[in-house]
């Protein structure tokens, strides 16, 4: 595990949102085994990020930004597209938030090294 | 630290139950770690919220794809609510006698098989360059079952299509997130109409799972997998191909190829259907370093509504070609695995190519036609590897 993921995770938990979830949890527990943690993955640290997070994150996760390497031309079409999908985004920040993914996800940058599912040990649904 | 890690524990826990509502709640995830989702095995997470998961080519094995290892493609949230006793579809539109079916009465309709080769339209989207957006998919949103239900036609028929219908709509229960617009697109009725074309109850023999859109899903062999709406609801007739973004801007390819950064007008795309001809290769995996001896080159190839008529193979990065080995499965619609035996003269580096020919001619071409999308990836395949 690494000592820089954790941090970042420790930064970036919302706090209402732990509230809100530590209230539910005794009648959740009941319902639902609990699984291992870490389903979802963070957008990059930097002043854009908590933004980037409200923007984006509301409807999908990290991980469909974390594996894309596109131009700032490109970048710029996805911000304006997912806006008018209903992302939240303050125009003041538009091109802040522009370049921040840009930045963090250009061409150049090495190329996402995607996660496994853990192996099913249930065999169901398996065919011959 | 051990308390934080337990309150993750539990977080996740709860997160799970909430997965279908959307939710900012997101913490990081050490890499490395898989990741658990339910009747999935060992896939490639492209993502979790919303799941979209790609089958390693390593599984690219066996005729049909057992179901954990089964890629899916979920462009929204999946359905929070779904009873397979309240569950309904409707079927209406341009049609005489509008029809609400329930899985009950849906099952009372005589079934029908269709081993086939669903391949997302995206799959091998990364390997385009300039890499373009979208799901990253390396080579393995592809995978084949045998997928059985009542034919389209046939309750088509009972609710009587109008002479003025001529497309025929698919509406899912994925949950759509903010103004995102919703995912329906239509086929053509010559299509709707065709033999082979279902509403799916069964994969392999079993029920659908939810990830493949339990109770039933469009099946519309031969062509890309966003054809195959999961999870349906409604079916309707139209006069026309249904409009809107995933039939009117998405899922088009130029009719012309275009270089990057050219502007492409609507009327000058038309919708991807079909699937084109592609070879995998399953084994040796790229980066693999053999020994000397005997080694099997083998994968899977597939052509859509067309049939393989031939694969290839070249140990010496593409100078020479020689004929793999089909496999004795075969279906309409479905892929062929192929083999072939090798035995390198000597150690050293090799580059492994695939290449395969349908019936229509088709052959792999050495570059994928470039598409501001990524659609229909299939240049021909490589592995690199060593031989020690």
């Amino acid at each position: 595990m690494s000592p820089n993921v954790q941090k970042s995770a420790a930064r970036t938990l919302p706090a209402a949102g732990i509230l809100a979830l530590a209230a539910a949890l005794p009648f959740m527990a009941m319902a639902q085994k609990p699984v291992p943690a870490n389903l979802t993955a963070d957008l990059p640290a930097g002043p854009l990020q908590a933004k980037a997070t409200t923007a984006c994150l509301e409807c999908h996760e990290a991980r469909i930004i974390l594996q894309q390497r596109l131009s700032k031309t490109a970048w710029t079409k996805e911000v304006d597209k997912m806006t008018k999908w209903g992302a939240v985004v303050d125009p003041a920040d538009r091109d802040a938030i522009i370049d921040y993914l840009s930045s963090n996800f250009s061409p150049d940058k090495p190329a996402y090294d995607a996660q496994r599912t853990s192996p099913d040990k249930s065999g169901s649904g398996k065919s011959k | 630290m051990n308390s934080r890690r337990d309150f993750l524990k539990h977080i996740s826990g709860a997160a799970l139950v909430a997965s279908a509502a959307p939710s900012i709640l997101t913490w990081a995830l050490p890499q490395g770690q898989s990741v658990p989702v339910p009747g999935e095995d060992g896939m490639i997470l492209r993502s979790f919220r919303f799941v979209d998961l790609e089958a390693p080519v390593e599984y690219f094995n066996t005729w049909l794809t057992p179901v954990p290892h089964f890629f899916v493609r979920n462009h929204m949230h999946e359905p929070s609510e779904l009873g397979a006793g309240d569950w309904r579809v409707t079927v209406g539109g341009e049609v005489e006698k509008p029809l609400t079916l329930s899985l009950a009465e849906l099952s009372k309709i005589e079934s029908h098989s269709v081993v086939n080769t669903l391949e997302c339209a995206g799959n091998g989207r990364s390997l385009h360059r300039p890499q373009v957006p979208g799901i990253q998919w390396g080579k393995g949103a592809v995978g084949t079952a045998r997928f059985s239900g009542p034919r389209l036609r046939d309750v088509l028929q009972r609710a009587g299509v109008k002479s003025t219908g001529n497309h025929v709509m698919f509406r899912g229960l994925d949950e759509v997130p903010g103004k995102v617009p919703p995912f329906i697109r239509s086929i053509p009725m010559e299509k709707a109409l065709d033999a082979d074309t279902l509403l799916a109850t069964h994969m392999n023999g079993f029920p659908l799972t939810k990830h493949h859109g339990f109770p039933a899903r469009a099946l519309v062999p031969g062509w890309i997998g966003a054809a195959s709406c999961k999870w349906l609801t409604e079916i309707k007739v139209l006069d026309a191909e249904f409009v809107g973004n995933f039939m009117s801007t998405g899922y088009r390819l130029p009719n012309q190829p275009v270089k990057p950064g050219d502007a492409v007008k609507p009327e000058d795309t038309h919708p991807v259907t079909a699937l084109n001809v592609k070879s995998v290769i399953a084994g040796p995996s790229d980066g693999a370093s053999l020994k000397t001896g005997k080694v099997a080159v083998h994968g899977a190839a597939w052509a859509g509504e067309a049939d393989i008529a031939k694969v290839e193979v070249s140990t010496d990065g593409g100078a020479t070609w020689s004929p793999a080995k089909l496999g004795h499965d075969q279906a309409q619609y479905a892929w062929r695995l192929w083999s072939y035996e090798w035995k390198p003269a000597k150690v050293g580096d090799y580059t492994l190519l695939s290449r395969a020919t349908d019936s229509l001619g088709r052959t792999q071409p050495a570059t994928a036609v470039w598409n501001p999308s990524g659609y229909l990836y299939n240049a021909v395949d490589q592995v690199k590897i060593h031989v020690s």
